[in-house]
This record gives structure tokens, sequence and C-alpha cells, in this order.
């Protein structure tokens, strides 16, 4: 070992946190390429079919579900920044409990699609229509339940006091994922359900 | 010690001397192997037009490499540095000006012949080719078909093209024409044979253990020998 | 307590795979196709390989709620002059770059074993050894230099070197830095044993169809490639928050070198495109393992699609691969012509000009495909046009060595060589962007030849230009002047022979990916085969070069060319934190010329 352990000066803990943020936000860009690929794919394969869903016995699924799911998920952002407001205050009761809302509303989310997919009346192997939107709506899945594991794992950091009003990055950076989870999903909404 | 300027004017000599002597000696070749049709001597004209351009290119940056090694080497005990000379507008964009000309015209070139190539005549004749693993089929205006082309001079020939299996690619050298076979579409070649005769045909597009041999034996003669060669031809079974 | 460890690593890979592949056979019994099992037990496996190297053994506690204790994290960087740190998850960016460039070393010999063996079969007209097998080691000879060429001069030089050049102590993200390199092993393991899991002939490109019906070797390679692009993506994000936020006072963005300038635009390359090939590749794995229809027609499917989404990437790719040899290039030019370099702004705009084109190209890779005949037009366009930056490089570089006072080292031979191989590449490439010329080339060993020119011209001698300029801060050794020269003449005479004779085998028609041709093609067949031979012997001698100047080469000073950038200013090899002072810019590194001019790292007077 060569000499002292450097420490992390204050400037340098403010740069990190900064450097962190920018990170995030670059990695969100690089998912938004991911994602726009899929779309490309959806609208390529949608505007070379005749007719859509193609014939062959699988319908366009209702409404309601994926409405009641936009709802939710709109909602989940706002309780979202509403935590990151309250981190940046210091308020950790108000905190905690935009989190757990966000939670709930996310968990929720999570278990109307498991029953839409259930209950849909076609699966992934259903042609180029359950392909697409199968692929789609998946991987926007798993990424609202990486989220929602984010979400849980910064409730447990607030809970034992690791966030307060100077050092919330952590609650930021999973607001930022968790914004861009939504935007995804409205776009999913409109163009698989809506158009 | 040479001036730059002098520098300058002798690499400048070098290089109009080289650049005249290779477009004179790229000039009135052809290039490719064999030109049987239309499309195909367009073609060779383009890369006869491409060569020329890319020889003054290709002379600037040889003689400027092989100057400099020459005569702007450092002796073994030289230990200064060069003239600090960062940049210089005018040669910038003088560059700038003129490779954006040179790539302007040969867009415009090109955007010509491909227009020539592949514009919207109407075919006089139309075979559909429809190719698998690892053979081609060829059916014409009259029902029969064949595993040979066959195909008229002097009219514009429309391939319709597609694919059972694999993306295979119906490559007519002679006739210079390449178009891929493609499952679920059908994408077009248009050739107006000008000699008539028998020339190669292959694939073009790795599709599995066959590609290699995957050949066809193409014709092109007059429309009476044509048709007397379909009528001659066995009705394809049920 | 168990300490991570590369030999933890593999046992951890081995147990992943037995529990992946291992669960889907108990539970989906007979169901359950190689297929499957082959993917569920990689994931496993590379997941147990990052355990096992302690690749998230920062991350654990910070997940569990407590706080990274920053000696660790720090005595995670290693101790200078302990090689075991080689082995392990080291997060000294210093270490990092030496071990990518190592296995990017190591990864370029096989791939070139792989190539002796494809010219060996095509030496003759007819079959020699197996045409199914050729294809396959064709395919892998493909996939193994084109990772080379993505990872090794970015993740070799470009990690060792930016930190030093911006004046910090090392990347944003050190612990992302590791993790990006350690996710390579296996996914590299597996493109080199595809072999034996049936191969696949598709070349690196794995169209659909084709690509469906092929082997299990085949979804190696996907997967592999996958993983190696999340790992790019991740070096991505790495270097270019390292770059916008963590440069020394002083240095603006036009006073960083031109090498930092090559890496921000590469790693944004790596940070848009990589993503749509991924997805790309995910959609045909579906295809093959999940029953979707994304490439098949009778499910509704487009075949045409996957190319579009494959060379949306794979274009700019070739840029991701080429630039950091340009960024090399630029960088050394000036130490050994005295000079500045030349329209050093020009050239930055130049980076960023090709960048930002290179997403509008992608589908002169498909003028024959059957595509939809309205984008021809405008490609031929786009892609003539970019010949506009990339001629701007040799603006830069011709104008620095005009007038200049040259030392011929072996980094400045292998500076001419790029400019004459490069030059040949870019020329070749006008007519693959002419689309009447480009019908008669496609498929062809026209094409074969020019993107050998560019990116062995570009990336590979812009690789070996940097490793023998920078051998001596990497190594604090000089390499062997005399077997460098050797390397250069010898590699540049067989490069050529092999290379050049393959523009005429293209326009007369022998066409790629087969194992053989007509036999008017072969004496020039066996004369390139002979050369490609040499190309070998030559890299060998580089081998030795590196292996005995590393070991016991003369110790150098810290700056044996004087040049200006800042790694210079630090003792070779460096330090392990790097500046102990931290150092101030004034000016671009290039004062050459000029007596009154201060080197930039010092604090200005």
């Amino acid at each position: 070992m060569t000499g002292h352990v450097p420490v992390l000066h204050p400037e340098d803990a403010v740069a990190a946190r900064r450097n962190l943020l920018l990170g995030v936000q670059l990695g969100i860009l690089s998912e938004i390429m991911l994602f726009g690929a899929l779309f490309a794919a959806y609208f390529v394969i949608r505007g070379g079919s005749p007719a859509w869903p193609p014939s062959g016995g699988v319908d366009r699924p209702e409404l309601l579900l994926p409405g009641l799911n936009t709802l939710l998920l709109v909602s989940s952002s706002v309780t979202m920044q509403l935590g990151v407001r309250s981190a940046a205050t210091g308020k950790r009761g108000m905190l905690l409990r935009w989190l757990a809302l966000t939670l709930v509303l996310g968990g929720v989310f999570i278990g109307i699609q498991a029953y839409e997919f259930a209950t849909n009346g076609f699966g992934l192997s259903d042609g180029v229509f359950g392909s697409t939107f199968y692929t789609l709506t998946g991987f926007h899945g798993a990424h609202v339940l990486v989220g929602l594991t984010l979400i849980v794992i910064v409730v447990n950091r607030a809970r034992l006091g690791r966030i307060g009003a100077d050092r919330h990055t952590a609650v930021e950076a999973v607001s930022y994922y968790w914004h861009f989870v939504d935007v995804v999903w409205l776009f999913l909404f409109s163009t698989l359900y809506v158009l | 010690m040479p001036s730059p300027r002098r520098h300058l004017l002798t690499a400048a000599a070098a290089w109009a001397v080289l650049s005249v002597v290779s477009v004179a000696l790229v000039a009135g070749i052809q290039i490719l192997p064999e030109i049987a049709s239309r499309e195909a001597q367009v073609e060779d004209a383009a890369f006869v037009l491409l060569t020329a351009a890319a020889m003054p290119v290709l002379m600037f940056v040889l003689v400027g490499l092989a100057y400099s090694a020459l005569r702007f080497r450092a002796g073994d005990d030289d230990d200064e540095d060069g003239p600090p000379i960062h940049g210089h507008g005018g040669v910038q964009a003088v560059w700038l000006g003129v490779s954006s000309l040179l790539v302007l015209g040969l867009f415009g070139y090109g955007a010509v012949g491909l227009l020539e190539i592949r514009g919207s005549e109407p075919a006089d004749y139309v075979v559909e080719v429809v190719a698998e693993q690892w053979a081609w089929h060829f059916i014409y205006p009259d029902g029969t078909e064949t595993k040979e082309l066959h195909v008229p001079v002097d009219r514009r020939v429309r391939l319709d093209i597609t694919s059972d299996d694999a993306i295979h690619s119906l490559w007519i050298p002679a006739f210079g024409i390449k178009q891929d076979a493609v499952q679920g579409r059908t994408t077009y070649a248009s050739m107006t044979v000008t000699q008539p005769g028998t020339y190669g045909g292959m694939c073009a597009e790795l599709c599995g253990l066959g590609h290699t041999g995957m050949t066809v034996t193409v014709v092109a003669q007059s429309m009476a020998d044509l048709e007397a060669w379909l009528h001659d031809q066995p009705p394809v079974p049920e | 307590m168990m300490r991570p460890s590369l030999l933890r690593a593999l046992i951890g890979a081995v147990l992943g795979f037995a529990i992946g592949g291992g669960s889907l056979v108990l539970l989906g019994g007979g169901e359950m196709g190689p297929g499957q099992i082959l993917g569920l037990g990689y994931l496993l496996a590379l997941l147990g390989f990052l355990l096992g190297i302690g690749a998230f053994r920062f991350w654990w506690a910070w997940i569990a709620g407590g706080e990274v204790d920053p000696a660790d994290e720090h005595a995670a960087h290693g101790a200078a002059g302990d090689w075991r740190r080689y082995l392990r998850f080291t997060t000294d960016h210093k270490v990092i770059g030496i071990q990518y460039l190592v296995t990017a070393f190591v990864l370029f010999l096989v791939a070139g074993l792989a190539a002796m063996f494809m010219r060996f079969e095509l030496a003759q007209p007819g079959i020699q050894v197996n045409k199914d097998f050729y294809n396959t080691v064709m395919s892998t000879h493909g996939a193994m230099m084109i990772t080379v060429a993505l990872v090794s001069i970015i993740g070799g030089l470009g990690n060792f070197l930016v930190p030093l050049m911006i004046g910090t102590r090392d990347m944003a993200f050190p612990k992302a830095n590791a993790l990006s390199y350690w996710l390579l092993p296996l996914a590299l393991l597996m493109v080199a044993i595809n072999p034996l899991l049936g191969g696949f002939d598709s070349g690196w490109t794995a169209y659909p169809p084709l690509s469906q019906q092929a082997n299990l070797g085949q979804q190696a390679y996907l997967m592999a490639f996958i993983t190696i692009g999340v790992s790019s993506i991740l070096s991505a994000i790495n270097f270019l928050v390292t770059v916008f936020r963590m440069r020394a006072p002083g240095m603006t963005l036009f006073r960083m070198p031109i090498f930092v300038w090559a890496m921000t635009v590469t790693a944004s390359l790596v940070l848009i495109a990589t993503s749509v090939v991924a997805a790309a590749f995910t959609m045909l794995l579906f295809d093959r393992l999940l029953g979707t229809g994304f490439f098949r027609p009778s499910r509704g499917g487009d075949v045409i699609l996957f190319q579009h989404l494959f060379w949306f990437y794979s274009h700019p790719a070739v840029y991701i691969m080429a630039v950091p040899g340009l960024g090399a290039i630029l960088e050394i030019v000036p130490v050994f012509a005295r000079k500045p370099l030349f329209a050093y702004p020009l050239a930055v705009a130049s980076f960023i000009g090709i960048g930002v084109l290179s997403f509008m190209v992608w589908a002169h890779h498909m003028f024959v495909s059957g595509m939809a005949d309205a984008f021809h037009i405008p490609i031929m366009f786009t892609t003539e046009v970019i010949s506009v930056p990339t001629g701007i490089v040799f603006l830069s570089a011709l104008g620095t060595i005009w007038l200049g006072r040259i030392r011929f080292a072996t980094p400045m031979l292998f500076v001419f060589g790029f400019l004459a191989a490069f030059l040949v590449g870019g020329i070749t490439g006008v007519y693959l962007a002419d689309v009447p010329t480009d019908i008669v080339l496609s498929d062809t060993y026209f094409v074969v030849a020019h993107f050998h020119y560019t990116i062995v011209g570009g990336t590979i001698y812009g690789l070996f230009a940097g490793t023998y300029y920078w051998f001596p801060k990497l190594t604090g050794r000089m390499y062997s002047e005399g077997l460098g020269r050797l390397h250069f003449w010898w590699f540049s005479l067989a490069f050529h022979a092999t290379f050049l004779p393959m523009f005429w085998l293209g326009i007369e028609g022998m066409r790629r990916r087969v194992a053989d041709y007509p036999a008017e093609m072969g004496a020039v067949n066996l004369f390139v085969s002979f050369a490609a031979l040499n190309i070998g012997l030559a890299v060998a001698v580089f081998v030795v070069n590196m292996v005995r100047s590393w070991r016991r080469g003369p110790a150098t000073v810290a700056n044996p060319w004087r040049a200006q950038t800042l790694e210079w200013q630090l003792a070779s090899p460096p330090p392990v934190d790097n500046f102990e002072h931290q150092p101030t810019v004034s000016a671009t590194p290039y004062q050459y010329g000029s007596a009154a001019a201060p080197s930039p790292g010092h604090p200005a007077p």
C-alpha cells in the first residue's frame, strides 16, 4: 500500500453526486434507443400488414384496464416527484410515505398487467401481433420491476437515516428512471392500445 | 534550405504530372470483365469515372507523404521543432470546398446513373423468379417453368424475384444486375440485354450449405428463338 | 472469508450454468431444447462469474442500507507492482486499460489463426477441408475481429490514458469500469467455443432467415454480442461523464487532446447506437427460442426489418472502430513532426460531423436487399457526404507533417502506414456508396478488401501506433526500435499484398463467404494466402517485441518523446493515484515550435 487513504472532500462529494445523476441520464438515453428500436420494429411490421391485428382470431385488447394502468403510473410519477421534494427539504417521514405510495401504485400496475396478460387470449407465439405486443410490454414490465426494486432499496435507506436534504442523490436518480418508465408507458399505451 | 513556397511548387508539380498520367491510363479502359447489357454499360462508365476521379486524390496524399518523408526528415542530431503553424484558413476553406464539390459531382453522376438503371420504364417482358435452397426457378409469361433463364435481347426485361426460404441474391455479372430474393416480398431487377449469348449467374447472398454451387445458366436470344425454346420445354409436373 | 478471485469467478460460472440449464431440464421436461438451456445457463453463468470475481461487493452494502467503506474502495485500486491485480476486480483505470489491451491482443491472435485457416482453404480452388466448417471459422473470425476493433483502443488505451490526459485521478465510475471489463471474458469464451456448439455460418451479420435456422453456435454468438454491447454502453457512460465533468482547471473543451475528443465522439456513438443492435439480436433470439415472428414472413414478420435495425447500429459501429484509431494517429503525428496539430478545431468538428452523419448512412449496406427504392438516392447522398469530414483527418495529418521536422520512430511509421491504407479504404468506399457500382460489387471480395483497408488501416494501424507510442508510459520500459521497424515493414507489405488483389478478385466475380471459387482465380488466391501468412509472421514479431520489452526492456524516462499531453508529466508508469498536485492547463498540448510556450501541464507563470 502506498500512502494515506484520500479523504473525499466535500467538493468532491458534491461533484460525485452530480456525476452519478449525469450517468443515470446517459443510461436512460441508451434505454430510449432500446425502446426506440422495439417501437420501430412494431411500426414497420404493422405498416407492412394489410390488417391489424392480422387476421387469425386475435382481438385487440380492451382499453379499460390499460387506461387504468395509465392513471396509476402517471400518479406514481407525481408521488415520486413529491418524494424527491420531501427528500430535498429533509422531511424524512413524508419521503417515506410518498415512496411507499409510489410502490403501491407501481405494484398494482404490475398486478393488472399480469391479469391482463393471463386473460388476453393470445400469447407471445401467436403471430406477429403477439410477438410485438408482449415484447414491448414485457420489456416495459421488466423495467417497472427494476424500478420497484430500486424504490424498495431507497425506502430502506431512508428508513435507516441515510438520506438527507444534502444527500438524496439516490432518490433523485431513481426518480429520473421512474419518470422515464412512465413516459415509455404513455407511448406504449398510445401505440399498442389506442392507435 | 528551400523556402516553403519552393516545397509547395515542387510537390504540386509532381502531383500534377502523376495525376495526368494516371488519369490518362485509366480513362479508356474497361473495368467490368463482361458487358452485355445497357445496365452493365452504365455501371462500367461509372467505374471508369470514379477511378479517374480517384487518381488525383490518391496522388495528392501519396505525393504529400513521400515528399514529406524525403524532404522534411529531421537529421539524427536535430532536436529542433518545426514552425508553429496551427492552421491556415485559406487552405482549410479550399480543402472543404474542393472535397464538397467533388462529392456533389460524384453524387449527381451516380444519381443519374441509378435512375437510368432502375428507372421506372415499363417492362416489355416479365419473368418470375423463385429462389430456394439451392436452386433457381423461372416462370415465363406463358406459364412455362424452367431452371435456366432465357431472356430476349433488345427488350426491357423485368425479373420479379422472391424466395421460398433464406435470402438469396440473383447476380448476372454480364448484365450488371444483382437483386436479393426475400421471403415474403417481391423484389425487382430490370435489364436490357444488348449481346446475345450464354452467360453465367450465381447466388450472391449466403444461403446455407449449397450456396457455393447455386449457379444458373443464362441465355440471351432473339424473341423468336426464345419462344421456340419455351415451346420445347416439358410441362411442369403437377 | 471467501475472497473474490478469478478462480471463484470460474466456479461461479460453472455453478450458474448448472443451475440455469439444470433447472430448465428438470422443470421443463422434454419441451426445453438446447437453445433455452444454453440461454438461461449462460445468463446465470455470467451472474455467477461476476459474483465470484466480486463485481458487486461494494454495492451489497449500499443495497442493504449501509455505506461503502472508502478504505475498502481505495484498496480495490490495488497496490503498485502487484501483478495479481490484473486478475482481480481492480478499479484502477490503468489496470483496467491493460486488462482490455492484453485481452484484445490475445483475441486478435486467435482471430488471426482463424484467418490463417480460411486462407489455407482458399489457397486453391475446390474444397480442401469442409465448407460448413469454413463458414463457421469465417463467422468466428469476423465476430472476434469486430470485437477487437470495438474495444481495443477505447477500452485499452482509452481507459489508461483519458483520466491522465485530462488531469484527474480516475474515471467517474471506477467500479462500473471494472464491471465493464469483467463482462467480457465469458462472452469471449462463448464466441471462441461456438464451433463446439455446432458453429454458425451466417457471418457476424446474422441475417434471418438463415440465422433462425442455424445451429446453436449462432445463439452463442448472439448472446455474447449482446453482453459485449452492455459492457460497451456502461463504458461509454463512464467516458462521457469523466470527460464532461472531471477535466483539470483550464482545460476547456477546445484544449483537450484530440485523442480525448475521439474517445468522446466514440463513446457518444456507443451510447446511442448499441441498444439498437441489442434489440435486433434479442428479437432474433426470441424468434429462435420463444416462437415469436419478428423476422418470419409466415407469421407476419419482415425479413428486411432485421437488416435495417442491424445496420442502424453497425454503420455507426464502424466509426466506433475507426475514430479511436484516427484519434490516436492525430495525437501522435504532432509529436514526431514537432509541429502543432494542423487545424485542430476543424479536426474536432470533423469527428463530430462523422459521428452525426454515421446515423444517416446505414442503408448503403442494403442497396440490393430489396428495401424500398426511396432509400437509394438519399442514402447515396449522405454516404458520399460523410467522406468530406473523413477527409479532414487527412488535411490535419498532412498539414501537420508538411514543413515539419520528422523523426521516424515506429509510431510515426505506423502513422504514415495508416495514411496510405485508410486512404485506399476511403476511396474504395466511394465505389460502394455509388449505387450503380455497388450493384456490381455487393457481396464480392471488393467489399472484403474495402473494410479490411479501412479497419486495419484505421483501427489496427492506429492500435499499433498507439501501443508503441504509449508503451513507455504503460510499462516504464522502451520497446525495441529494430523489431518495431521490422514489424512495420513486414506487416505493411504483407497487408497490401493480401488485400489489394482482392479488389480485382471482387470485380472479376469472386463472391464473399464461400469456400470455393472459379479455377481461373486460383493463382491470385494462392498468392493472397501466402501474403496472409506473412501478416501472421509480422504480428509474431510484434508480440515478441512487446513481451521481451515489457519484461526486460531498458527503463525509460517520464517523457521520452518530449510530448506535451499531461500523461507525459507523470512517471512511467504513473503512480497509482496519478497526480499528486492538480495540474492546470493554459493551452492545447500542441505548442510545438514556439520557444515561449510553456508546457500545458505546469502552472501558468
